[in-house]
């Protein structure tokens, strides 16, 4: 096996990683139709697994799920979530040969083991879908010709997924067809199908590639998504004990101050959350986020040329291959920081506090999303999947710093996530080690108006809004919220 | 004589912007044990929040505790909703989550919940087996907080209450949702703490009051109005002369099927707990049912598989609307032929939509409002938030509401499709004896096109005059089916 994307000339890269269609709500009025009498079979019952399937169900389709022997001889969880919910439950040999269509929903790095386990038993002319492609597009995996390949990837945690279709609505959902195996031509209808039977037609549907879907997502999730945010609060937290803030204060600073301003984020887009500050600390945030950017943005662009180049998978497939020597290393490491280690203190911090006392942080999620964006549009990248990958999903991560700090971040995330996240971190904390001598608690732990006047420029202030609102993530991203407005705000606490 | 316990003076308050006690002056002396009732809105939550200090105190409340008591010398509040969070802190839950086996464990259990209620307030553990005996709540000490229903949340507010006998005792609605042995039992334990030192101020417009209760206030324009007992009688509502709007005066469509709902030996179990034991029930179109048990019979479980919101439904022989359940048809095919309300709906609806937004919401079956609803719907809205006298609140959100207006707002919502089954579940929790009598007899009305209901209701005196059979469930299995004669209701 070898990579697929590598094996492609310039012109059908350029053409994969340009798939970028976001689809109009008439193109769901089939419903569920393409599956509907058809039997699914769910690999894998984890909260992806059991909460897609128990939307599927609700939507009158007919669903199974196939777990290894061993899974279900030890009644493992996964058995248990499926059996409890009163889903048929049997081995691959059981119910792979008459499945119509295999949905493998099993963690990326066990992908090549069930696909290889799973494929001889596929019936002629079933079809195969995942929801992440780094199977088919990193490891080059190879799919029986007569079978086809389609991809259905809801941007948000296994338990949204669940809780928004029971709401009446649904999550922000990504599709693909492999070009490589559609030899009926009924992917896309069946993916469609697929969207409308998880609710993910009510909430945007983007239309993707295989291709386009790696190459933002494990883009964004090293950079912004993981990767800046555990490095912004370690930094943070490290600064305001260096000058001597209170640490249960500082714990709880950062463990949910990333939530509360990515919540405005969500809301409002990077100049939504930017009006959250005061003027003076606005002109503030612009500048050393310009700053920010400048120093980060070669990190940025190694990141996205290694991911191009094959050279990351390739690096963590060998890190696989040696039992994960370096992410074990690293997540040991990453529950010894301070941050991890120190617990969130007793005390009251109100909603605008989060912004006025954590300046630092609009900082650095300002510079880190519209670098991840910018770098992507530069690769290659459709604007539309480059802010999936940026902006709309940070405030989902930071959810998970929130409930239980780095550690259960890196818990949820993916395995290609997390591994990604850790490299960014090392390379960027020296990076930044310079700037972070010149932050003060002003801009990390105490209110960055207290003691100024707040008076500004009237016209250094206009430039900076007038700069923050034409930028294409702004853009682009007033759009596709329209189509999502009614999400359900993360809780905060 | 001895100073008042509590002695207000000159209050005011607004709720948002409103003002909604003016000028409010109350004196309160040992040994009296206040009623406060009334119509909804008319600030009696307000008025209770402010004298337990939540959320703000106030220097013209003065409350005077007896230093020689050994009761601890607070004014407790509990308030007329349970309200909790997740293990993690969060309280992002939807109602179907209680049926799904894997989301319930991360609530705490009532034990847990009990155990650092007590370390807070150095309660001794022991003390709290007799109050939990005392509500029937023994069994469910091993349950999580969302495995709970509505009654039985409010039965864990109370224990906790009794428990810590407070000097100064405010009970918001403590009746809701309870079964009428548990009442009695309740005003038995308010009779008991009451004689060793507890004062009581209840909120409530119930009949039925603990004896101890000697004193009967209403707020009527800002103001604490004292009333006699006999002032509480409600003769004298007068019925709404509006009209019901016409188009829920259409008959509506079952042509599809004369059987609403067939259950046979239907069981439901979590693990090890049997929570419906062989149900069977038969429901043909245009019947109307009332379905009583008590707390925990298993009545809430019994709705939600006719909702779609039980995943066990699968695995059972039951059918809905003709169609047997997972023989290909979408829950959403179901709801858009039902019209819900209960207690588990209103807890877990959208509080951040408007009114108008969740009335129009009704069409969708969606907490909340996901889309453009078009011309007719938006007039069928319109007509019913007249109907229900919310004009004035119309682009108010939810939870800026006081709970009964929010109650209507839900009850229009039920209603604005003209559903084909009703399913009503204590629909009328909240909500004062006018507005009840309002909506009880809109519901004989919409009975009138051929609607088949089904009504949960634990106050005899709020079930309306159409009901014609009932269904008694105990302790999950079908205890009776019986068809009544007009008389008896």
């Amino acid at each position: 096996m070898s990579n697929y994307f590598n094996t492609l000339p310039l012109r059908e890269k350029l053409n994969q990683l340009g798939v970028c269609d976001f689809m109009d709500s008439s193109e769901f009025l089939d419903g569920v139709n393409a599956l509907k009498g058809k039997k699914l079979v769910i690999v894998g019952c984890g909260a992806q697994g059991l909460n897609q399937g128990l939307n599927l169900r609700d939507s009158g389709l007919n669903v199974a799920y196939t777990l290894r022997k061993e899974a279900i001889e030890g009644k493992r969880d996964s058995w248990k979530n499926a059996t409890e919910n009163n889903f048929t439950v049997g081995t691959y040999e059981e119910l792979i040969p008459t499945a119509d269509v295999v949905i493998n929903l099993t963690p990326d790095k066990q992908h090549t083991a069930v696909v290889t386990a799973i494929m001889p038993l596929m019936k002629q002319g079933a079809t195969l879908l995942y929801s992440h492609g780094f199977n088919i597009v990193e490891e080059g995996m190879q799919i029986r010709k007569d079978i086809t390949v389609i991809m259905v990837a809801p941007k948000c945690p296994g338990s949204e997924v669940r809780a928004e279709y029971v709401r009446g609505f649904g999550v922000p959902t990504l599709i693909a067809v492999h070009p490589e195996n559609d030899p009926e031509g009924k992917g896309l209808a069946q993916a469609k199908a697929y969207c409308v039977g998880t609710g993910g037609h009510r909430a945007g549907v983007l239309k993707s590639s295989f291709v386009a879907e790696v190459k933002s997502d494990l883009m964004g999730e090293q950079t912004i998504l993981c990767g800046l945010l555990q490095t912004g609060s370690i930094l943070s937290f490290d600064k305001m004990i260096e000058k001597g803030i209170d640490a249960g204060y500082a714990s709880k600073l950062v463990q949910y101050g990333v939530e509360v301003i990515t919540e405005a984020l969500k809301h409002g887009g990077v100049s939504g959350m930017m009006d959250r500050l005061s003027n003076v600390a606005k002109v503030k945030a612009f500048e050393i986020s310009e700053e920010l950017k400048d120093i980060m943005r070669p990190l940025f662009q190694k990141h996205q040329d290694d991911i191009m180049s094959g050279e990351f998978s390739r690096t963590m497939m060998e890190d696989w291959a040696a039992g994960d020597k370096n992410l074990l290393a690293w997540r040991a490491a990453t529950g010894e920081t301070a941050f991890e280690k120190t617990p969130a203190g007793d005390v009251k911090i109100g909603e605008q506090e989060y912004f006025d006392n954590y300046t630092l942080m609009v900082a650095f999620v300002r510079a880190g999303v519209e670098l991840a964006f910018e770098t992507m549009v530069q690769a290659g990248i459709k604007p539309e999947s480059a802010y999936y990958e940026s902006l709309h999903e940070t405030p989902l991560i930071a959810n998970t710093i929130a409930r239980k700090k780095l550690f259960e971040m890196n818990r949820v995330i993916s395995d290609t996530a997390e591994y990604g996240c850790y490299l960014f971190d090392y390379a960027c904390k020296p990076l930044l080690a310079d700037f972070m001598t010149k932050v003060d608690t002003d801009l990390v732990g105490k209110n960055f108006n207290e003691g100024k006047d707040g008076s500004v420029d009237n016209r250094t202030l206009i430039a900076i809004n007038e700069a923050l609102r034409s930028h294409e993530v702004e853009i682009v991203g007033a759009r596709l919220r329209k189509a999502m407005t009614a999400m359900k705000s993360i809780k905060t606490a | 004589m001895s100073q008042p316990v509590v002695h207000i003076t000159k209050l005011n308050l607004k709720y948002r912007h409103k003002p909604v006690l003016m000028d409010l002056n109350w004196t309160i002396n040992r040994n009296e044990n206040w009623l406060l009732c009334g119509t909804s809105g008319s600030g009696k939550t307000s008025l209770a929040k402010a004298m337990a200090g939540i959320g703000h105190s106030y220097s013209n409340i003065e409350i005077n505790f007896n230093p020689q008591s050994s009761l601890p010398a607070m004014a407790y509040y509990v308030a007329n909703w349970f309200q909790f969070k997740d293990l993690e802190g969060q309280s992002n839950f939807y109602y179907q989550q209680r049926y799904n086996k894997q989301s319930t464990e991360t609530t705490a259990t009532v034990k847990a919940e009990l155990e650092s209620f007590g370390k807070k307030h150095s309660l001794s553990i022991h003390e709290v087996d007799r109050v939990l005996a005392a509500l029937g709540f023994s069994e469910l000490k091993y349950s999580t907080l969302i495995q709970l229903s509505s009654g039985e949340h409010k039965k864990l507010q109370l224990v906790k209450a009794l428990w810590l006998k407070p000097q100064l005792l405010i009970l918001d609605l403590p009746y809701n949702g309870l079964d009428v042995l548990s009442r009695k039992n309740l005003n038995a334990l308010l009779e008991e703490i009451s004689e060793v030192g507890t004062q009581l101020i209840l909120i409530s417009n119930e009949a039925e009051l603990p004896g101890c209760i000697n004193r009967i206030a209403t707020i009527e324009e800002g103001k604490l109005v004292e009333i006699s007992g006999d002032e509480r009688t409600w003769n004298d509502i007068e019925a709404s002369d509006k009209p019901v709007p016409t188009f829920l005066s259409e008959s509506v469509v079952n042509a599809s099927s004369a059987e609403i709902i067939r259950m046979i030996n239907v069981n439901i179990s979590y693990g090890e707990k049997q929570v419906l034991k062989n149900i069977n029930w038969e429901v043909k179109a245009g019947e109307k049912w009332v379905l009583h048990g008590h707390n925990g019979s298993g009545k809430s479980t019994l709705l939600s598989l006719i909702c779609g919101d039980h995943p066990q439904a699968y695995a059972n022989d039951f059918h809905l609307f003709g169609n047997k359940r997972g023989s290909g048809e979408s829950i959403w095919e179901i709801k858009e032929r039902i019209g819900l309300i209960s207690p588990e709906l209103h807890w877990y609806f959208d509080p951040s939509a408007t009114v108008w937004q969740s009335i129009v919401s009704g069409f969708y079956d969606s907490s909340g409002l996901f889309c453009d609803p078009g011309y007719s719907k938006k007039a069928k809205t319109d007509e019913l938030i007249h109907y229900f006298g919310l004009d004035e609140y119309k682009n108010t959100l939810m939870n800026e509401l006081p709970l009964g207006k929010q109650r209507l707002a839900l009850l229009a919502r039920t209603i604005v499709k003209n559903p084909e089954l009703l399913i009503l579940d204590e629909p009328c929790q909240g909500l004062d004896q006018q507005q009840t009598l309002h909506f009880n007899k809109l519901v004989d009305e919409l009975c009138k096109n051929g609607t088949t209901l089904i009504y949960v209701g634990h106050f005899e005196s709020q079930i309306p005059g159409c009901i014609e059979k009932r269904i008694l469930l105990e302790n999950g299995e079908v205890k009776s089916v019986e068809t009544l004669l007009e008389s008896v209701l």
